[in-house]
C-alpha cells in the first residue's frame, strides 16, 4: 500500500524535493551573500546592537533598501507553504480518487479502507512537513544573521514573525491538509477542495489569530502610576491593561479616560506634568496594571497555537476517516 | 483472518431477505438468492433493476438495510474485499497515469493472494503492451486489464458489472470468450450483469433476473429452459407480467 500511495504522490512527492533543493540553495546563497555585504560595509555591529546606537546610519539605509523585499520573500515563502500544503497536497489527496472513481478500485482489493487511508495521509502528509520544517529552519538562520537588520527586529509578536517561527508553521500546515483532505472527502471534487479549502484556511487563519493569545499563561505588572510600565517597549505582548483605584480594583477604562482628562486641563490652564502626575493618584487612579507575555515566553504561545491548529486537525482528519468510511 | 472459512466450505452467495434502501427509495427489496458454486451466473435487469446495488451488497461496499448475505460463508463488512472475490466495477476504474506494469504491481501490493506470472499470461494473452499508460489504451484493452488485475488474485467468485458495456462487438465478443475460458479453467464462479440478455444467453449457465429491486426468476438454465420456452422468450413473459401486476 505504501508503494501505491508513492507512486499516486510522486508527482507532489518530486515537486517538494524540488522546493527544497532550489530553496535550500536559494538561502544559502542569500544569507552568504548577505554575511559578505554586512562585513564589507561595517554593519557588523548593527546586527546585535539596538538599531538606535548604530552609527553606520547610511549604509544602514543602503542595506534596509537593498534586502527589505527578498526578507519579505523569505518570511512570504513559510507564511504560504502551509496553505499549499493544503491546497496541492491536502485537497486532492481523496478527492482526486473519488472524482476519478478509482476508490472503488482501492476498496475492493484485500486492503481495509483505514490501512488504505493511514498510508495515504502518511505519505503525502510527513514529507510535506518535514520539508516546510526545514525551509522554515534555513529562513529562520538567514533572517537571524540579519539581526536588527532584518524584520527580526519587529519582535516575536510580530503577526508575521510569529507565523512563522517555531512550532506554529507545522500546526497550520497540519490545519491546512486536514482541512483539505476532509472539503475534498464530503464535496468529492477536487477544484472545489482547494478553493473552497484555502479560503478557509485563510478565514480560519485570521478569526484564531486573536484566539490563541487568550489560551497563553500570562503575567501580570503592577506600577504606579508615574512610572511607564515598561512591557509596550521591551518587546512583550500586552494583552490587556488599565488603572487601579485605591483599593486595588480596576476602574473601568471610560471613567479613567475622563478622570485623566480632568487631569490634564483642570482649571483650563495647562498643568505641567509633576502636577499631573500628582492629580492621578487624588482622582482615584492609584496604579496602573498590564497583563502580558514576556518576548522570551513566545514559545509557549507558539506551543498553543500548535495545539489549536492540531486539535482542530485532528477533528477533520476525524471527519475524514469517519466520511471515507460512510463512502460506497 | 482464523475467523475466516475456506471458500470451498460455503457458497459462494448466499442473501437471505437482503435488502437496501437509498434517500430515493428501494434500491433491492428482501432479495433470498444463493449462488452455486462453478457457474457463469447472468444477472439480468433493465436499469435501475438493483443488479449494481445486489453487487455492492456482496462486495460489502454498501450496507444492506434489511436481511443478511454471506460471502463464501462471511458477512461483507467493507474492510476489503474477501481473499476469494473479485469485482471490477461498472467504470472499470483504473489509475489513468499508470503504466500497466505499475496497474499489475499495484494489485499485487494490495492482494496477498496474487499471482503475477498470471496476471502477466492475461495482459500478454490479450496483447496489450505492459509500458503503455492505462489511460492510453483502448476500452477492450483497458477491459482485458481490469481483468488481470481482477483474476490475478486468483478469486474463487468472480463479479463483473456490465463488462462489455460500452466495447465494440468485436471486442465484446473476444473479451467474453476470454473470460468464460479462464472462468472454466480455474472453476471460477462469475456474475456478470448486463441489461442485455441475449449478450449474456450464449454463454451464462445460470440466470438471475431482477425487475425494480425483486428477483423474477432465478435458477440454472438448463431447468428454466427445460419447458422448451426461449431464454430470451421467458425473462420477457415475466417482466411484462411483473409490469402489468405493477400497473394494477
Amino acid at each position: 500500500m505504501i508503494w501505491t500511495s508513492w507512486r499516486l504522490q510522486r508527482l507532489q512527492l518530486l515537486t517538494l524535493l524540488g522546493m527544497l533543493v532550489v530553496g535550500a540553495a536559494a538561502i544559502v546563497l542569500l544569507r552568504s551573500n548577505m554575511v559578505d555585504t554586512i562585513t564589507s560595509t561595517g554593519l557588523a555591529q548593527c546586527v546585535t546592537q539596538d538599531v538606535k546606537d548604530c552609527t553606520a546610519s547610511e549604509a544602514m539605509t543602503d542595506f534596509r533598501a537593498a534586502w527589505s523585499n527578498l526578507f519579505y520573500l523569505g518570511q512570504a515563502a513559510i507564511l504560504g507553504l502551509p496553505a499549499l500544503v493544503g491546497v496541492f497536497i491536502g485537497a486532492p489527496l481523496f478527492a482526486r480518487e473519488l472524482e476519478q472513481g478509482t476508490h472503488v478500485l482501492a476498496f475492493t482489493q484485500s486492503v481495509s479502507r483505514t490501512r488504505w487511508m493511514v498510508s495515504k495521509l502518511v505519505v503525502a502528509l510527513v514529507p510535506a512537513v518535514i520539508v516546510l520544517a526545514v525551509l522554515q529552519y534555513l529562513v529562520w538562520w538567514w533572517l537571524s544573521s540579519a539581526g536588527a537588520l532584518g524584520p527580526l527586529n519587529n519582535g516575536p509578536y510580530n503577526a508575521i514573525n510569529f507565523s512563522i517561527a517555531h512550532a506554529s508553521p507545522v500546526g497550520y500546515a497540519l490545519f491546512a491538509f486536514a482541512l483539505g483532505t476532509f472539503l475534498g472527502v464530503v464535496s468529492r471534487r477536487t477544484l472545489v477542495a482547494m478553493t473552497a479549502g484555502l479560503a478557509a484556511f485563510i478565514a480560519m487563519r485570521f478569526a484564531l489569530s486573536a484566539v490563541v493569545d487568550r489560551f497563553a499563561p500570562t503575567q501580570r505588572m503592577e506600577t504606579t502610576g508615574d512610572k511607564s510600565l515598561g512591557v509596550e517597549t521591551d518587546g512583550s505582548l500586552v494583552l490587556g491593561r488599565g488603572w487601579l483605584d485605591a483599593a486595588g480594583l480596576p476602574v473601568p477604562e471610560d471613567r479613567a479616560r475622563t478622570l485623566i482628562q480632568a487631569c490634564k486641563a483642570p482649571t483650563g490652564a495647562k498643568p505641567s506634568q509633576e502636577e499631573f502626575l500628582a492629580c492621578l493618584p487624588r482622582s482615584g487612579l492609584a496604579k496602573r496594571y498590564a497583563y502580558y507575555i514576556p518576548e522570551s515566553q513566545a514559545w509557549q504561545v507558539h506551543l498553543v497555537d500548535l495545539a489549536v491548529f492540531g486539535v482542530l486537525a485532528g477533528l477533520l482528519l476525524v471527519g475524514t476517516a469517519w466520511a471515507l468510511r460512510r463512502q460506497s | 483472518m482464523n475467523t475466516r472459512r475456506q471458500p470451498d466450505q460455503a457458497l459462494p452467495v448466499v442473501t437471505s431477505a437482503v435488502g437496501k434502501k437509498y434517500r430515493r427509495g428501494w434500491a433491492l427489496r428482501e432479495t433470498t438468492l444463493v449462488i452455486p458454486r462453478n457457474r457463469v451466473v447472468a444477472l439480468v435487469g433493465p436499469n435501475g433493476a438493483g443488479k449494481s446495488t445486489l453487487m455492492g451488497l456482496i462486495t460489502g461496499l454498501l450496507r444492506p438495510t434489511t436481511g443478511g448475505i454471506t460471502v463464501f460463508g462471511d458477512h461483507p463488512t467493507g474492510k476489503g474485499l474477501h481473499p476469494a472475490v473479485s469485482y471490477l466495477a461498472q467504470q472499470k476504474p483504473l489509475y489513468q497515469h499508470f503504466t500497466v506494469t505499475e496497474t499489475l504491481t499495484f494489485g499485487a501490493r494490495t492482494n496477498p493472494t496474487w499471482d503475477q506470472g498470471y496476471a502477466e499470461h492475461l495482459v500478454a494473452q490479450a496483447g496489450v503492451p505492459m509500458g503503455a499508460k492505462v489511460g492510453t489504451l483502448s476500452g477492450g484493452q483497458r477491459t482485458r486489464v481490469s481483468l488481470a488485475l481482477a483474476l490475478g488474485k486468483r478469486p474463487k467468485l468472480l463479479l463483473l458489472d456490465e463488462p462489455l458495456a460500452e466495447l465494440d462487438p468485436l471486442a465484446r465478443e473476444t473479451v467474453l470468450r476470454a473470460l468464460i475460458t479462464e472462468a472454466r479453467d480455474q472453476h471460477i464462479t462469475v456474475v456478470l450483469s448486463s441489461h442485455v440478455l441475449a449478450e449474456l444467453e450464449g454463454v451464462c449457465d445460470h440466470l438471475v433476473l431482477l425487475h425494480n429491486g425483486r428477483i423474477l426468476l432465478a435458477g440454472d438454465v438448463r431447468d428454466l429452459s427445460a419447458s422448451g420456452v426461449p431464454l430470451g422468450q421467458l425473462a420477457l413473459d415475466r417482466m411484462r407480467a411483473a409490469a402489468q401486476e405493477e400497473a394494477a
